[in-house]
């Protein structure tokens, strides 16, 4: 039971993974902290699922065009919502980001109500019983998408020019722009990747889930966690946190209790900010005068 | 006696020797100034007096006892009161409620007094309105009593802080740079202000730049460099200081 | 500056007549008095939710826009006004104003706990753990289910003083009138003494405030505890008004609600709260046949109100006549 636990664990942190490191990227870039990144990950799996069930499109293209829908969503929240703020404070910027969340929220309520949507079963393929452990598709999948989109987006981040922007950027907040590069645009594009990594996870997860405007709130505080944990603001910390979550909720919920797995996120939160806010490889941020 | 006594201070950031063994004091009725190059160690010497900053040696002792480790806000309540060089105010209220803040921690009313609106109270916060309209009218801003103090001139600014500070009968003034972005007058009356404080036997410490201004007012005066004193006495004594004239005044 | 000078009155603002003022309070208290009169059984239960949302957004406002600290607990508090009411009326048999007791007592407590962490936390940090809470105690509801009857919902008695009983609409209004008269008033009175300074005040600077002789410890922790009052106070009288609650009347859209009501109404202005809390209560009740349009319509306010009117509905009549706005003390 312990290696079928983990295994869940992994797949399901994956997606936490994805989530936490997408919302960190933002921050890293732009010091936002984004309430409203569920929505990415609802918006993901809502796009795809008109993608498939309207426009009739098969799965792959149908969730590549899902991502790039999302990617432009992304960029037009920057330009439309963020960029007038100019440099309010961040609680203003915070308050805009769950502004926006509770508007995509309605826009899917407005066309699925309070239905719950089942998306048509993808890949059927049968699971893999490997020594007694049985390995669902599904779980190999997410697994390894999310693996290969962590790799392509370190990648980016160390080898590209973009990728050594975001890392001055996050290094001096906001005064990137003296260094003389488009904070405009390299903002715009940050909030374009953080959508798109936010899709990606809803995207893979579409096929198991059921579908439903509000399924981005629970993601969200689970990214939190992982970036709680993993150290706010550290890019590989969200992903070990987000792995770490998944893993230590089968677990919990395996051998404590079912009733836990809903709730150990939070509690892992509070435990970590109260007890060590800067998380596992989070640096204490030393107090200016 | 003196009223603050700063005992071989030192500071050091991250192996920098911001301050190196100062010492001074100030004794009540005395206007003091501390003056010296940018990256002297002035507004340092301003945060460790006022507990922003930890000395990593020396000692700090105001009206008899040590107030290095203690919480800002019980060091202030004795009576030592600080303004900030980048600007304190509390920019979204008004002049008037401005000045308040720096009586709250003397209006002696009771919180269930406050919540129920018993007559104690009441009168109470009554009488802090009138002490706060009192100075303003000393300080010649009642008449921008209900001004909100974001839209003020920032020589207003400085001086609706300024007032702040003094409020609640301060015993010791820091002043970091009051005179930044004052008018002539305004500086005039910044310096008639600090001489009757004076004479009322507030200590007053002021970190300044503008030399005239340190050199009308000060009864003694220190020169900072590079985090040491290097000088220390009157200002006339400063203006013939020959280590003076070539750290500071010289290149000034 | 001398213009300027010419043209303001020197100290405190000059108000009516004092016959003027309390003929004004007159009025008021006269049209308060008056919607049973007018209204039908559910037009009077959108007036009764406009009162508990009012006060639900006075004591929020506390946090957020007087103490200026972005905490998310508010949900969590009125839940906990809520259960701690029914619970005090279904399983120790006390009376609605008996009732109010342990309800004050725990929903205070709550708050001075969450005020606990803002001292260490800022920022996102305690925006996350309040949010957090929130949902710790919707799930707490869930699984306590001895005393909460769990996700089926506690039905809750109605309210009964000196033999009579509060049972319809109308007579709830009188009572849920009074309740939020009384803690907004408190409320104001706060606001305009020492202790709703300082809170403003470690919103503006908090080292500055600790500059002045103010602890900003102590005024977290009270500003704390006092919105967590009200607003427990608040979630008491939904339990009255709704008659059964259920942990799906505290999630995420229960806050949002909340949030919105503060924003679009006013940051650190009561008058704000009660506006904001009567369009914001009247428009879902107008729009609730159409799925989404409540969260559209919402959000797009508040957008509205973050990109082109920082103060709100308040500052916008504050635009048009200047004596409304509120001020930190009494003349």
């Amino acid at each position: 039971m312990f290696v079928q636990l983990i295994l869940s664990g992994v797949a399901q942190g994956s997606i936490y993974a994805l989530v936490a490191l997408g919302m960190t990227a933002l921050f890293r870039a732009t010091t936002i902290v984004n309430f409203g990144h569920g929505e990415f990950f609802m918006g993901g799996a809502f796009v795809l699922y008109v993608m498939i069930n309207v426009v009739g499109l098969p799965f792959l293209p149908g969730a590549l065009l899902a991502i790039v829908v999302m990617f432009l969503v992304g960029m037009t929240i920057e330009r439309v919502l963020i960029r007038p703020m100019g440099l309010a404070p961040h609680i203003a910027l915070a308050m805009m980001t769950v502004a926006f969340s509770f508007l995509f929220r309605g826009i899917a309520r407005a066309f699925w109500g309070r239905e719950v949507l089942p998306m048509p079963a993808v890949f059927s393929f049968p699971p893999i019983d490997v020594a007694g452990v049985i390995i669902t598709t599904q779980d190999l999948l997410i697994t390894g998408m999310t693996l290969f989109f962590v790799v392509l987006f370190f990648i980016f981040f160390q080898r590209t020019n973009l990728g050594r922007i975001a890392q001055a950027a996050s290094a001096n907040p906001r005064g990137a722009s003296l260094v003389g590069i488009n904070v405009n645009l390299f903002h715009g594009t940050m909030w374009g990747v953080a959508a798109g990594l936010g899709a990606i996870a809803g995207i893979l997860v579409a096929p198991i889930t059921l579908l439903y405007p509000d399924m981005g709130a629970l993601i969200l505080i689970k990214a939190f966690a992982a970036m709680t944990l993993g150290g706010f603001g550290n890019l590989g910390g969200a992903v070990v946190g987000g792995l770490l979550i998944g893993i230590l909720e089968q677990l919990s919920g395996g051998y404590l209790s079912t009733a836990l797995i809903d709730i150990f996120a939070y509690l892992v939160i509070i435990a970590v900010l109260l007890i060590r806010p800067a998380g596992l490889f989070g640096i204490r941020e030393s107090q200016r005068v | 006696m003196s009223l603050l006594q700063v005992e071989n201070v030192s500071v050091q950031f991250f192996g920098l020797k911001a301050l190196s063994d100062v010492t001074f004091d100030v004794e009540p009725g005395q206007v003091r100034a501390v003056i010296g190059p940018n990256g002297a160690g002035k507004s340092t010497l301003f945060n460790v007096i006022t507990g922003y900053v930890r000395p990593n040696e020396g000692k700090v002792v105001y009206d008899g006892q040590s107030v290095v480790g203690l919480p800002r806000h019980v060091v202030a309540g004795r009576g030592m009161r600080r303004t900030f060089q980048n600007g304190g105010v509390f920019s979204e209220l008004t002049v008037l409620e401005n000045v308040l803040t720096g009586l709250n921690a003397v209006t002696a009313s009771s919180t269930l007094g406050i919540v129920l609106r018993l007559p104690g109270a009441g009168a109470a916060e009554r009488r802090a309105v009138d002490e706060a309209m009192s100075l303003l009218e000393t300080m010649g801003l009642a008449g921008l009593a209900n001004n909100v103090v974001g839209d003020l001139s920032s020589g207003q600014q400085r001086l609706v802080e300024i007032t702040r500070a003094m409020a609640a009968r301060a015993r010791l003034l820091l002043l970091d740079e009051p005179a930044v972005g004052l008018s002539s007058s305004e500086r005039d009356r910044l310096m008639n202000v600090l001489r009757d404080l004076a004479k009322d036997g507030v200590a007053v410490l002021l970190v300044e730049h503008v030399i005239d201004l340190v050199m009308a007012v000060s009864d003694r005066i220190v020169v900072l460099n590079y985090g040491e004193v290097i000088a220390e006495g009157t200002p006339e004594e400063i203006r013939s200081h020959e280590a003076v004239l070539e750290a500071y005044l010289g290149h000034g | 500056m001398s213009d300027l000078q010419a043209t303001l009155p020197a100290g405190p603002v000059r108000r009516p007549a004092s016959a003027k003022r309390w003929l004004v309070r007159l009025a008021i208290a006269v049209l308060l008095l008056l919607p049973p009169v007018f209204s039908n059984d559910y037009v009077q239960y959108v007036v009764n939710l406009i009162v508990v949302y009012a006060l639900v957004a006075v004591g929020f406002n506390v946090v957020l826009g007087y103490l200026g600290q972005l905490a998310f607990a508010n949900a969590a508090f009125f839940g906990i006004g809520a259960y701690t009411c029914g619970i005090s009326m279904v399983h120790l048999g006390l009376p609605f104003w008996a009732a109010l007791v342990p309800t004050g007592i725990v929903s205070l407590a709550a708050g001075a706990l969450v005020g606990l962490p803002a001292l260490r936390l800022k920022g996102y940090y305690l925006a996350i753990v309040t949010l957090v809470l929130g949902e710790l105690m919707r799930w707490s509801y869930i699984h306590g289910d001895v005393l909460t009857a769990g996700s089926s919902g506690l039905g809750i008695p109605p309210a009964t003083a000196a033999g009579f009983t509060f049972g319809t609409e109308d007579e709830k209004y009188y009572l849920f009138l009074l309740v939020a008269a009384v803690m907004i008033w408190a409320t104001n009175n706060i606001i305009r003494s020492r202790i709703g300074r300082s809170w403003v005040a470690i919103r503006e600077n908090e080292l500055a405030t600790a500059a002045l002789g103010m602890s900003p410890a102590v005024g977290k922790v009270t500003a704390f505890a006092w919105s967590g009052f009200v607003v427990g106070i608040a979630g008491a009288l939904f339990a009255i008004l709704i008659g059964r609650i259920a942990p799906e009347s505290f999630n995420l859209h229960q806050l949002l609600l909340h949030f919105a009501i503060v924003m679009i109404g006013g940051l650190g202005s009561i008058l704000g709260s009660i506006l904001g809390a009567i369009v914001l209560t009247a428009a879902p009740e107008v729009l609730r046949n159409f799925p989404g349009m409540e969260e559209i319509v919402f959000s797009l306010l508040l957008i509205g109100v973050l990109l082109f009117m920082p103060r709100g509905l308040q500052g916008v009549l504050v635009g048009w006549f200047p004596r409304l706005r509120e001020r930190l003390y009494r003349e």
